[in-house]
């Protein structure tokens, strides 16, 4: 795969006069941006329904949030395609610190718990931000930075830049660990992996990282590195029969309610499991048995196809990148998506353990709404950036 | 990548198909099933008023206070808030909402407007539970007719009992999708079957009457140190009930508070030897069968002995000569007998006996009724047709002693008691009970007969002058039998009664009055309760004065 990269790559250095002929709105990948805004607008329609039920005094609570962090979101977006990247190289380490500092910030006095995850700290307004969200983005900004800084002297980075870059990653990463956010961990963990994979590095490195991830995997029950309720939620993914634990209520309910949706679903607003609030955080985690439920299988299909087609745009973005950085955040934001994507939609059909990581573009959560349209805006500057 | 993306899609998409179309239809019914509840929707149980439509018995919407204790963050915080409006002390409370158990009682039977501020504090895990409470606002006044309700709400004691089919209504059921937090779920499927309230009973019980009957009747057991007495009102055309009051008493609200005993209805649940009070059905027998005149004269001797007992008088006396009429006024037991000899057969007593109800239920529709004791002739001894002539030997309840004065008083035709006036059903219709059973028992000429010598009871030369009521003519009886104590097979104790009519001449109200075991003016006591309780009564319904006063009444007291 990388070898195929690398001559696409070659091949794109040849022209590079084109980008300043076509206007920008031409240069946009309007297929990217309409299956991302389509998702967004199905999110919102289903956030409305499940949000609805939770909060009697406000219905609207969850739909009229959701629509501002998506609007926000898009204009940070096309905000972000139009940068630099000269200026986003400069202001990247800036990035990077803002986010370590977020992160730390959870747990100072600001910072609270959501889901056995202290991940959290609220703004005035009611407002909370997630800065592990903001962290990925910062992460990739940085990998590819740091791994693509040497390119125009070599044909791949050396182990000291390779084991530089990985230091420097492993911060924001182990913070997140400590917020026990195992979800957003292993979304890092993907996207490192994946970027150092398409840095041109050695194999080993890859090879290397896979395996300590296997390892740690294997003996993070024996050491005790994992708190109660992930054992919980794991055991919960290998027994979903198993009444006690959190997990496994959320996974069968997940299931009642997608399969209660049948073919063409129960219909909007009349899911009569998203309804009745049986399954949990439904408006986030578990959006999509909401579109199971009320859309059925049509609609949870259409999610399906809108995601791939989200991931498709990625990766041609990514093959078609102009330079390594432009290759290396593409591929980043791809593996992030596509990683986020899956799990999720994984665990709503119970084939995946219960981590708390949202749907992209479709569930409620603001930072996680913003920064996914961010990753699309760096998605977008690549693209732009790029000869087509 | 594209490809992994691919086989993801490609695996989410089986995954669908697995759940919603082949396991589709499952998890839907799982679904539903967890979804569904029933509730049953309380019937509300009908009232229980007098005739003039006052409340004896209403239900009144109540709340009891449940707990789902694992819902509770802090009982010491919550017993503290719920204490003061409770009335429960907060360590008793705090032990009650401390546990792991999902649905406990707090407290029952609270009003809606407690509730409302209870509900107002907003305590996690607090919740109501809709109820009715059983309410008897003159609960101490006719609680031995009325009865009472046990803690689910279900009849268990007199009329409450016996009409509890009635009262109670028809509960209905309501079944909704119910959210994972409690509320129903909008647009989810559900059907309603409504509850049918219970009817309104209407009693004939007058409740003026009953209440100074009462009153009267426990002033009387208490001035004469008895152990119970019982006083009955009847309006002898219809045969309805408009008084049975009955001490000791219990109170509907208290049920608990009476002994066991206590909680029933003495006048129509124990028969007792009616002594004197059942010659009239001596009397009416004779005159009825022609073969005497109430001034056939009879001469008495001192005692009487027939196959070897020896039968007395209440007062010892020489020979004498008296007619029919003055054997009934000063309740001579051989004069009686003797008269009762004129009879055709012996068998014609029982069966006169018979025909005045007694050895049956009067079938009033009060719960616990006894039919008495009547023996058949083929269980006869030698002796008992002459005791059963003047009242040994057979038992009678208070009231259906009093039906027996009622058929005199009705011109010789017994009218089935009654206690419910009417029903008025939840959809507003009024239903009648069906009509009573009418027996002609003797001719209205036998019955004019022997009302005129029950006249002559109530007057000095009779043995109840203590009955007479100022301007009304008064027919009746005393009695007073010896308790007979099986232990001993002495005698111990007597029973007072009185049953008698007025005004004579166009009978309006019968009264019964028993009193058990009096230590005090065993003799006076029941005339005396007779004349208050029916110059109350005689008032109340406003029955006319008789327009020319009897000899008898003007040398009453």
């Amino acid at each position: 795969m990388t070898e195929g990269y690398r001559t696409t790559f070659k091949r794109r250095q040849m022209s590079l006069s084109s980008s300043q002929r076509n206007p920008y709105w031409r240069r946009l990948d309007w297929v990217l941006i309409g299956a991302s805004l389509s998702a967004s607008l199905l999110g919102c329609v289903l956030v409305w329904s499940a949000g609805r039920s939770d909060l009697a005094e406000d219905p609207l609570y969850f739909l009229k949030r959701h629509v501002i962090y998506l609007v926000v979101g898009l204009a940070l977006a096309l905000l972000v395609s139009r940068i630099d990247h000269r200026l986003m190289r400069a202001y990247t380490p800036v990035v990077y610190g803002a986010s370590l500092l977020g992160l730390l910030l959870v747990f100072s006095p600001l910072g609270y718990t959501i889901g056995g995850a202290r991940g959290w700290f609220k703004l005035p307004m009611g407002i909370t931000l997630q800065p592990a969200e903001f962290a990925k983005v910062a992460i990739i900004l940085m990998l590819a930075m740091m791994l693509s800084e040497k390119r125009d002297a070599e044909s791949a980075p050396r182990d000291r830049d390779v084991l530089f870059a990985l230091l420097v990653a492993a911060v924001p990463l182990g913070l997140v660990l400590l917020q026990n956010d195992t979800g957003t961990v292993l979304i890092m963990g993907t996207i490192i992996v994946a970027m150092v994979a398409v840095s041109g590095a050695r194999t080993r490195w890859v090879a290397g990282m896979l395996a300590a991830a296997v390892t740690l995997g294997v003996l993070a029950v024996p050491l005790g590195l994992l708190k109660d309720y992930q054992i919980q939620r794991l055991t919960a993914f290998v027994d979903p029969t198993a009444e006690a634990s959190a997990g496994s209520y959320a996974v069968n309910q997940a299931a009642i309610a997608i399969g209660g949706g049948g073919v063409s679903g129960q219909g909007l607003f009349s899911g009569t499991q998203t309804q009745g609030g049986f399954v949990p955080v439904n408006e986030s985690d578990f959006i999509f048995s909401v579109a199971g439920e009320e859309l059925g299988f049509i609609g949870a299909v259409l999610i399906l196809v809108l995601m791939a087609v989200i991931l498709w745009r990625g990766i041609r973005i990514a093959l078609k990148a102009q330079d390594l950085f432009g290759r290396l955040v593409a591929t980043g934001v791809v593996a992030w998506l596509a990683f986020q994507m899956f799990e999720n939609i994984g665990m709503n059909l119970g084939i995946m353990p219960v981590t708390g990581v949202p749907l992209p573009f479709v569930s409620f959560g603001g930072t996680s709404m913003i920064a996914t349209w961010l990753g699309i805006g760096l998605l977008l500057n690549v693209r732009i950036h790029s000869d087509n | 990548m594209l490809v992994v993306t691919l086989i993801a899609v490609t695996i989410f998409v089986g995954r669908l198909v697995d759940l919603q179309v082949v396991r589709g239809g499952t998890l839907a019914a799982e679904g539903l099933d967890q979804r569904l509840r029933t509730v049953e929707l309380l019937a509300p149980r009908g009232s229980i008023t007098d005739i003039n439509g006052v409340p004896l018995a209403v239900s009144m919407d109540s709340v009891n206070v449940t707990v789902d204790q694992t819902l509770v963050t802090d009982p010491a915080v919550t017993a503290a808030a719920l204490a003061p409006e409770l009335g429960i002390s907060v360590t008793e409370l705090q032990a009650s909402l401390t546990g792991d158990r999902r649905f406990a009682y707090v407290a029952k039977d609270i009003t809606p407007d407690s509730w409302r501020r209870i509900d107002a504090l907003s305590l996690p895990g607090i919740y109501p539970e809709k109820t009715t409470t059983r309410s008897y606002p003159v609960g101490g006044v006719v609680g031995n007719v009325v009865g009472f309700v046990g803690s689910e709400g279900k009849g268990i004691e007199g009329l409450e009992y016996s009409l509890d089919d009635v009262l109670a209504g028809v509960n209905g059921t309501s079944t909704f999708e119910r959210g994972a937090a409690g509320p129903a779920i909008p647009n989810g499927a559900g059907s309603t079957t409504d509850a049918v309230a219970g009817a309104n009973v209407r009693l004939t019980i007058d409740g003026d009457i009953q209440y100074v009957a009462q009153r009267v009747i426990a002033d009387a057991v208490a001035a004469s140190g008895a152990e119970s007495g019982t006083v009955v009102v009847l309006n002898p055309r219809t045969g309805q009930i408009l008084a049975l009051a009955t001490v000791p008493t219990v109170d509907s609200n208290e049920p608990g508070d009476s002994l066991a005993e206590d909680r029933g209805n003495r006048a129509i649940s124990s028969a007792y030897e009616p002594g004197s009070t059942a010659k009239i059905m001596t009397m009416a027998a004779l005159l009825n069968e022609g073969v005497v005149t109430p001034t056939d004269r009879f001469e008495i001797p001192p005692t009487l002995t027939i196959q070897g007992k020896e039968f007395h008088d209440n007062e010892e006396h020489g020979t004498l000569n008296l007619s029919l009429t003055e054997i009934l006024a000063q309740s001579s037991n051989i004069g009686t007998i003797l008269a009762a000899q004129k009879l055709p057969s012996q068998e014609t007593l029982y069966n006169y006996q018979r025909k005045f109800g007694i050895g049956e239920s009067t079938n009033s529709g009060l719960p616990g009724e006894s039919a008495g004791l009547l023996p058949a002739p083929k269980d006869w001894s030698g002796t008992t047709f002459p005791t059963l002539a003047f009242g040994q030997g057979l038992a009678l309840t208070p009231l259906q002693s009093a039906v027996t004065f009622a058929t005199i008083a009705n011109g010789g035709v017994r009218v089935q008691p009654s206690i419910v006036a009417d029903y008025t059903q939840a959809d507003g219709t009024v239903v009648l009970p069906t009509a009573p059973q009418r027996t002609e028992v003797v001719s209205s000429q036998t019955a004019a007969t022997l009302t005129q010598m029950l006249k002559e009871v109530v007057s000095e030369r009779g043995t109840a002058p203590l009955a007479a009521i100022p301007g009304y003519q008064v027919a009746g009886k005393t009695g007073t039998a010896q308790f007979v104590d099986p232990t001993c097979g002495c005698y111990n104790g007597v029973m007072s009664a009185f049953d008698g009519f007025a005004p004579a001449d166009n009978p309006a109200l019968v009264i019964g009055v028993s009193i058990v075991r009096p230590k005090y003016s065993i003799y006076g006591i029941a005339p005396s309760v007779f004349r208050q309780v029916m110059a109350y009564a005689l008032q109340v319904l406003q029955i006319p004065p008789t327009s020319t006063p009897s000899t008898s009444t003007t040398a009453g007291r």
